[in-house]
């Protein structure tokens, strides 16, 4: 579904990614993680095209990201992309003047040009599923960071996008909503929904996962199945990494 | 009155730009065919020249009304007074707006060269006037004794003759303070913060009734003329406008009317002198003129009453202030709408437009907020009739004050726009929406609320800059309050009126403001 190769990522004279290759299938579950500064959260934004970068390419069933890529000149593209690929963020990101109903009919409405029926029916199946049906009228501000979370998770099921990127999704929560929120990525991951997860969570990454990836310096230093990488790490930086998560 | 501002940086800056008029259009002609004579005058100069009926405010009165009703009679058209600033008048009669300045232009050589000038219809001069229970100063010498700390302190009209023969005669022995007003500085006399004014004479006969504590100060000084400008070049008009005078000098229609508001003095004998003899800058000799016996009836004669006092005040002019205040709200609401509209698409050009569009649209907004308002709309009003785009004076404000004030939103905007967190545009993206869309859909609405404030704000200000609109002829509030009070000299009374008709408008505009914060706070991330 999504295969990115030799991806490279420069701010001025800071290279931040330097050459990263992934494949992902239909149905599996990748998970990134690594040291703070790796490049893992900006690999995810390169993949739906929030970032540009400067070597490599990023294919999306059949829409390719190069370098050219301009986000005025290739919108028809990079709109394609993002219907394919969802995007949860850190910060949830939801809407603030929409309330949570109309956080997640928008982009049905908008984008794939819904009939509002069949929009809020839509919704209402998802806002249901992620346990928010009681919140449909109120607004963001009114909910938690947990319930934010999993509305902002509904409005990206909504659009039924192959893959979804999650970019470190529990980061901004307490330890009891983290948990709410990683047994609902592993709903969504029994089902089949094919998932990216950067995140800080060891226990997604292991029990979840199907694959792997150690990010640090901007290297996939290290990549396997969880049982493999956990059970036996090669690379130092792996070692050290996860002898200090487990301090944690 | 005063003297024509070839300073002022209007004017400069504006002469730069106005390309020489080479159409030499036959005013006269044009006039006949209209059937009409538009003389151009501005109401706030007072009496006795052209003011607000006293019983009637909607309607204005004056020695200069009556001399150009019946110039009209002689060259069979009717007169229309029309409204402008009085220093702008020149302008006016450049662009076409007008067809004669009749409002105490004096006849100097710089206006005549950018116009031409009839004979003169009047001979004014310089009148010293102090109290009557002040005998220090009893002739223009005593002007020069006060040196030292007892300097006296002399009024005088802004920009006009007397102010420049004021600071040429006793400059540096007394105090000479410029003042705003014609009546200003009687008032100022009277009440004993000034020890003398200088006006000119049909003001301080005119007015001598009002101020009944002042008296005359010698004979007047300094004599000049009050003529008619017509467009350089009006060589038709002008000699129809001589013959014209020149026969009211004769048949004493002039006399009459001058009576009538109790300016005629001895120095009107010159009028005959100057009629008969031919001897005056650009004078045609009216040859043909047929000596009339005057068909005029003798009128009443015009006089200004005691000065009226509160609630006669609200009671009599309440009702034009009102119908002035209706001004003020179309103009503001007409182009508010507009100037926000235009500032948003700025900003979001600004902020997410192409590159190429950014430098265009920074200068769009530098320009506006760095010049004047009253400069853009002389602009719109002035220069663009001479390359042929004649936008008339209510659209003029409207479109002056919305071009401005875009300027303004397009600022707030960008700063409402640049407070939405990035994340809102990259969610919206990441949902496959367009940049249009999501601006369209969640970054504008989410900016408009966070911008209401100032909005309204500048809501607020813009009402009370349509005051501005006055340069464009048009009489909105507080010019209107400015004409009220020259001619009656109620200026307490009258500005309490408007303060409050002000307040009035602005104050339900805060309140709607603040319910619409409240409403969508509610939808507000905390």
């Amino acid at each position: 579904m999504i295969t990115v190769t030799n991806l490279v990522k420069r701010y001025g004279p800071n290279e931040i990614i330097k050459g990263i290759s992934l494949e992902v299938h239909k149905g599996e579950v990748h998970s990134i993680i690594g040291p703070s500064g790796g490049g893992k959260s900006t690999f995810l934004r390169c993949i739906n095209g929030l970032e540009p970068f400067q070597a490599g390419e990023v294919r999306v069933g059949d829409h390719v990201l190069t370098p050219a890529t301009s986000p005025r000149s290739d919108a028809r593209l990079l709109e394609a992309v993002r219907r394919q690929v969802g995007f949860v963020f850190q910060q949830f990101n939801l809407f603030p003047h929409l309330t949570v109903l109309e956080n997640v009919i928008e982009a049905p409405r908008q984008v794939l040009k819904l009939k509002r029926g069949e929009a809020i029916q839509r919704a209402e199946t998802l806002l249901a599923r992620v346990g928010l049906s009681a919140k449909e009228d109120a607004y963001p501000r009114d909910l938690s960071g947990g319930q934010q979370q999993r509305v902002a998770i509904a409005r990206a099921l909504v659009m039924e996008p192959g893959t979804i990127l999650f970019d470190e999704p529990t980061s901004a929560l307490d330890p009891v909503m983290a948990g709410e929120i990683l047994s609902l990525m592993e709903d969504l991951a029994k089902d089949g929904q094919t998932m990216i997860v950067v995140t800080h969570s060891m226990g997604f990454a292991r029990n979840v996962a199907n694959q792997v990836h150690v990010f640090a310096d901007g290297y996939d230093v290290e990549s396997g199945p969880p049982s493999k990488v956990f059970g036996d790490p090669q690379h130092p930086t792996t070692k050290s990494f996860l002898s200090q998560s487990a301090k944690d | 009155m005063r003297q024509w501002l070839c300073s002022s940086l209007t004017a400069c800056i504006l002469a730069g730009l106005v390309l020489p008029c080479t159409a030499s259009a036959d005013a006269l002609a044009d006039m006949r065919k209209a059937g009409r004579m538009l003389w151009g005058g501005d109401q706030e100069g007072g009496g006795p020249y052209v003011f607000p009926k006293e019983n009637n405010p909607r309607q204005v009165t004056g020695f200069e009304v009556d001399f150009a009703n019946r110039i009209g009679e002689y060259l069979k058209v009717r007169a229309e007074f029309t409204q402008g600033q009085w220093d702008k008048m020149p302008d006016m009669l450049r662009t076409g707006k007008i067809h004669a300045i009749i409002n105490g232009y004096e006849f100097t050589r710089e206006r005549a060269e950018i116009m031409d000038a009839t004979i003169p219809y009047y001979v004014y001069a310089l009148q010293l006037m102090g109290r009557k229970d002040n005998p220090r100063i009893n002739s223009w010498a005593d002007l020069r004794k006060g040196a030292g700390a007892a300097r006296f302190k002399i009024g005088i009209l802004n920009g006009s003759a007397a102010e420049t023969y004021a600071r040429k005669f006793c400059g540096g022995l007394c105090e000479v303070v410029a003042y705003e007003g014609n009546t200003d500085t009687m008032r100022e006399v009277e009440t004993g913060k000034l020890d003398a004014t200088i006006e000119d004479t049909p003001i301080a006969s005119f007015y001598a009734p009002r101020f009944r504590a002042l008296r005359r100060i010698e004979e007047p000084v300094q004599r000049g003329y009050y003529v008619i400008y017509v467009k350089k070049g009006e060589t038709a008009l002008l000699q129809a406008l001589n013959e014209a005078i020149v026969l009211m000098v004769r048949n004493g229609d002039l006399e009459r009317i001058y009576r009538k508001y109790g300016i005629w003095d001895a120095q009107q004998a010159e009028l005959a002198d100057i009629s008969e003899k031919g001897r005056f800058y650009g004078y045609f000799k009216a040859a043909d003129a047929k000596i009339e016996r005057n068909q005029m009836p003798t009128e009443e004669s015009v006089k200004v009453d005691t000065r009226k006092r509160g609630w006669q005040v609200v009671k009599d002019y309440s009702g034009i202030l009102v119908q002035s205040a209706g001004m003020t709200v179309v103009l503001s609401s007409l182009s508010f709408p507009l100037a926000i509209l235009v500032g948003l698409m700025i900003a979001i050009g600004r902020l997410y437009g192409r590159s190429w569009l950014r430098l265009p649209l920074t200068a769009y907004v530098e320009f506006l907020r760095g010049t004047p308002v009253m400069l853009q709309l002389y602009f719109i009003f002035f220069f663009l009739p001479e390359v042929g785009v004649k936008v008339p004076a209510f659209w003029t404000g409207v479109l002056g004050l919305a071009i401005n004030y875009s300027a303004y939103e397009s600022e707030i905007y960008r700063a409402g726009l640049q407070a939405i967190p990035k994340g809102q545009m990259e969610a919206a993206l990441s949902l496959g929406m367009s940049r249009v869309l999501a601006l369209r859909r969640i970054i504008v609405p989410q900016a408009v609320r966070i911008v209401i404030p100032p909005v309204v704000n500048d809501f607020i200000a813009l009402f009370k800059d349509t005051s501005v609109c006055s340069v464009v002829t048009i009489v909105e509030l507080t010019k209107r309050f400015s004409v009220l009070s020259m001619s009656t000299q109620a200026t307490v009374e009258l500005m309490g009126m408007t303060a409050i008709l002000y307040l009035m408008m602005s104050y339900p505009m805060s309140i709607i403001a603040r319910r619409i914060e409240t409403h969508l706070g509610l939808e507000q991330q905390a």
